[in-house]
């Protein structure tokens, strides 16, 4: 009776000691001197605009915001094309755009340009190293590729380990892809593998598993049981997918690619105390754990505190993060999936 | 009749938006196939002009091995289908005793009215290979195992998807063909003993064959520039046509769009549309002359089916199963169980959450004022454009006035994709503040100035300058004898071109989705938006809606176009 007892205690007590320390990094996060003398400022401006390339990457931020820097309203728009409009803008001589989070592939561009503006991430207590194009840009949060089957149409001992298995006849006329998603994975697959070996993957998956490639979220393939895996999803997804009432879980294997998101401040933002502010705060430890909590995209930067960085670590998956300096390099390799994914060569 | 100076204003005004709605797009398209490199936006500073597009394009071994063949078996197949479809069931209905005839003609029309991408969804849950209810049925039925036996993630079966996309916009234009045929050549058969099917195939086939051909290359037109069908059941097949590579470069993998190699995969694209227009015109001629020689006052005998009348039926309900009942019985279903397949525990799976977060979604309400904005705004400016245009070329003697005939007859060969991409280029190289809102959109639809102005000239050539002078003659200024006199009398043919700009703009999704921004979001935008973003739920009672939203008109629709038949 005092062993049945003890099982529940310890296992609270297990909970307490690797749990809360992560959130309690999270929940005791300040801000400092140099942001709170930057709030002063930036509550003067009133508000802030923030482009993110889907609703999703925003529509929690400015309830949060608000709660730890009052009186500033963060306006939102969420459009895959930021880029274009943002130089588009900045040609015209028009500049609506404060703030703008986006993959650092996608960041490319804007930045040759010279739109973005260099800030002192340090001084508002953001680690030089989760900076990108010279302290243009903060990182946020990761998008992590994973898989995401159906629980009662994949048993336990059929799951892969590794991506390999998904050559497996028995994978035939299940699985399935987003047509935007899976060259990019195999890109990183290229880096790690050399690309040949990622192309043949790919092929055998299309040719031969009759991978339905789709060019929208698998959720309705899954639930209507069209098809019972989905390769190359993120780890959010499976959350959104799972929040939605589907009966799935997402299973990590022997390779985690990620890719990295940032947030940066653009040259001529029209607010620029309130854009420095919300970036900073977006990249703080607090920033990172509400993308975790509230939106499932942690950050498994090394030197994480997120529970999926400390759980991929756990699982021995080895991380594949999107990197400056291979970044061009992959983005010709995804380039050339890209045509064979959607049958263009 | 003397012009004012107020009706030369406005009759130039007009001229002139016409001129600017179709030519400017058309010019920004032009010049941006010409202008890189590639990571630049056309017109940004540092882009030059360039032939590295066309190289890039032109040089690619898959247009020619993939993407040329695929349109061409893709277009081919689609309009075949589409127009005997459409010929057998504009036969039944308008030639034949078939029964419930005046219903069938509404009911066709359906698909016409609801966003492509709609249809596509429903389709898919329809025919998955997997799951697909069709197909699990058929399983059921006669004992099949695995997979299938439809695919829709085929070649075929994005030729049968838009096929049945085509097939009410070819039997609007073939009914009013069956229904201005004279009959007597078939009567003359008939008695000199000829079989019903032999004076099918010997007369009325012949007789009308102008008539006939004009909407097959109309459909070809359409067939070429939609896609939402290869988008959406095309990808999953690895099928690729033109429009579908438009919308990859527009969508690349890296760096910006390509708007100039867009560009310059919509310059033959566009050449091709236009040599069809050419064609369409000559044939159009030909069939005006041919209905105005026999153009009176007869009304054709009706074939009796006897008993055929319930094949006849057959066919008519398959068609109307696949392209109307199915696919609202699947929306309806989806936007209260989600996308579960039929099973015993579904009921307790029911839920209006799909109805309740779409009415609680800001962007939702957002969408069907701009959609209803957009479509109204848009076809008012274009039928007002149009009489405007009709009124210049048939009652003055102005310099140019065929010029600006053939230009806004033109319009009907440029795809909305490319309408939609060269309004992308316009605007956002033009600093004039419209990009992003709203009126980006009433612009970009309003190049489509062949329906109005057809419509205007068709009316008012009924209309005798007589009417016009007398007025002039008691004093009545040109303006006063357009108010008083002659819209008035256009008002019916005006209606009818602002109900079908209002339909197709209702409807429209290729141009939107180009233009998106978060202010100027329309239903089908927010539809394709909902199913991006895995509310399954909420897109199938936005299509749901949608469907509610175009039955009355549907029903206004064929009121007008049976009541100006008549």
């Amino acid at each position: 009776m005092r062993r049945l007892w003890l099982l529940p205690t310890g296992l609270v007590a297990l909970a307490v000691s690797v749990i809360l320390p992560r959130w309690a990094a999270a929940a005791d996060w300040q801000p400092n001197a140099a942001m709170m003398a930057l709030y002063q400022k930036a509550k003067a401006e009133g508000e802030v605009s923030l482009w993110t390339p889907a609703a999703i990457e925003g529509s929690w931020v400015n309830d949060q915001f608000a709660k730890r820097f009052p009186g500033i309203t963060v306006n939102l728009t969420a459009d895959l094309q930021g880029a274009t409009k943002i130089i588009a803008e900045a040609r015209a001589g028009r500049h609506t755009v404060d703030d703008w989070t986006f993959a650092i592939a996608g960041m490319i561009e804007v930045q040759k340009r010279g739109l973005m503006a260099t800030q002192d991430w340090a001084a508002l207590g953001i680690d030089p190293k989760d900076t990108f194009f010279d302290s243009q840009a903060a990182a946020t949060h990761n998008f992590v590729y994973t898989t995401i089957y159906s629980k009662a149409a994949v048993k336990p001992a059929d799951l892969p380990k590794t991506w390999d298995d998904f050559t497996d006849p028995k994978w035939t006329g299940k699985l399935v892809a987003q047509s935007f998603l899976l060259p990019r994975m195999m890109g990183f697959f290229a880096i790690e593998w050399g690309p040949e070996r990622a192309e043949k993957w790919g092929r055998t998956l299309i040719d031969d598993r009759k991978l339905l490639v789709i060019s929208s979220p698998s959720e309705p393939y899954l639930k209507s049981g069209e098809r019972v895996m989905a390769v190359g999803e993120s780890i959010s997804l499976a959350y959104q997918y799972q929040d939605d009432g589907l009966d799935v879980a997402y299973r990590n294997l022997d390779l985690v690619p990620a890719g990295q998101f940032a947030v940066t401040t653009l040259k001529d933002a029209p607010h620029p105390n309130a854009a420095l502010l919300l970036a900073a705060w977006l990249s703080s430890d607090e920033g990172k754990a509400l993308y975790e909590k509230l939106i499932h995209e942690a950050d498994i930067r090394p030197g994480s505190k997120s529970e999926l960085a400390a759980e991929i670590r756990k699982s021995g998956a080895k991380i594949i993060l999107e990197d400056l300096n291979t970044m061009a390099q992959r983005a010709k390799y995804y380039e050339g999936f890209s045509k064979l994914v959607r049958g263009q060569n | 009749m003397r012009l004012d100076l107020r009706a030369a204003l406005i009759l130039g005004a007009g001229a002139l938006a016409a001129v600017y709605l179709i030519s400017a797009p058309l010019a920004m398209l032009l010049a941006a196939a010409f202008r890189g490199p590639d990571d630049m936006l056309p017109f940004e500073q540092g882009a030059v002009w360039t032939w590295d597009n066309l190289v890039a394009v032109y040089g690619d071994p898959a247009l020619y091995t993939n993407v040329i063949p695929n349109t061409l078996i893709f277009t081919a197949g689609a309009v075949a289908l589409g127009f005997v479809t459409a010929f057998v069931l504009a036969w039944l209905t308008e030639r034949c005793d078939l029964p419930f005839r005046n219903a069938i003609f509404a009911l066709i029309l359906f698909p016409l009215l609801v966003p492509g991408v709609v249809l596509a969804i429903a389709w898919i849950f329809l025919l998955g290979p997997n799951a697909g209810w069709v197909n699990t049925a058929l399983r059921g039925i006669f004992g099949l195992a695995g997979e299938g036996p439809i695919n829709i993630f085929s070649l075929p079966g994005m030729i049968v998807a838009q096929a049945a996309l085509l097939v009410p916009f070819i039997y609007l234009l073939l009914t009013a063909v069956f229904r201005t045929m004279n009959p007597a050549l078939e009567e003359a058969a008939s008695i000199a003993g000829a079989a019903p099917r032999a004076v099918f195939w010997r007369i009325t086939l012949p007789v009308l064959r102008p008539g006939i051909l004009a909407p097959l290359i109309l459909a070809t037109l359409i067939a070429l520039e939609q896609f939402e069908m290869p988008l959406i059941i095309g990808l999953p097949a690895r099928i690729n046509v033109f429009s579908t590579r438009i919308y990859y470069e527009l969508n690349p993998d890296t760096n910006l769009p390509a708007y100039g190699h867009a560009a310059a995969v919509a310059l033959p694209f566009l050449v091709a549309g236009l040599l069809l227009l050419m064609v369409y015109n000559r044939l159009i001629r030909r069939a005006e002359r041919f209905v105005t020689v026999t153009g009176k006052a007869y009304r054709p005998s009706r074939f009796a089916l006897g008993g055929w009348k319930a094949p006849a039926l057959g066919f008519v309900a398959l068609y109307l199963a696949f392209a109307m009942a199915l696919p609202i019985a699947v929306l309806l279903w989806t936007s209260i169980f989600g996308y579960r397949p039929l099973g015993g525990a579904i009921l307790a799976a029911a839920s209006l959450d799909g109805y309740r977060d779409l009415f609680a979604r800001g962007d939702f309400w957002l969408a069907l004022r701009n959609t209803f904005l957009v479509a109204g705004a848009s076809a008012g400016i274009v039928t007002l454009i149009g009489a405007l245009l009709a009124w210049i070329v048939l009652r003055t003697k102005l310099p140019g006035r065929a010029v600006l005939d053939v230009l806004s007859f033109m319009s009907i060969g440029i795809p909305s994709v490319i309408a939609g991409l060269a309004a992308l280029l316009l605007y956002l190289s033009l600093p004039l503040g419209i990009y992003g809102t709203v009126w980006v959109l009433v612009l970009a639809y309003s190049y489509r100035l062949a329906v109005a102005t057809r419509a205007s000239r068709a009316g008012l050539s009924q209309l005798h300058h007589e009417l016009e002078e007398a007025a002039a003659v008691a004093g009545a200024s040109w303006l006063e004898t357009a108010r008083r006199v002659v819209l008035p009398l256009l008002a019916p043919s005006l209606l009818a071109s602002f109900v079908l700009l209002f339909i197709v703009g209702f409807r429209e999704f290729t141009m939107p989705i180009l233009l998106q921004s978060q202010d100027n979001l329309v239903l089908s935008v927010v539809l394709w938006n909902l199913m991006v973003a895995n509310k399954s739920a909420d897109a199938a009672a936005l299509g749901s809606l949608i469907v509610i939203c175009v039955a009355p008109v549907i029903v206004f629709a064929r009121r007008l176009l049976t009541g100006r038949a008549a």
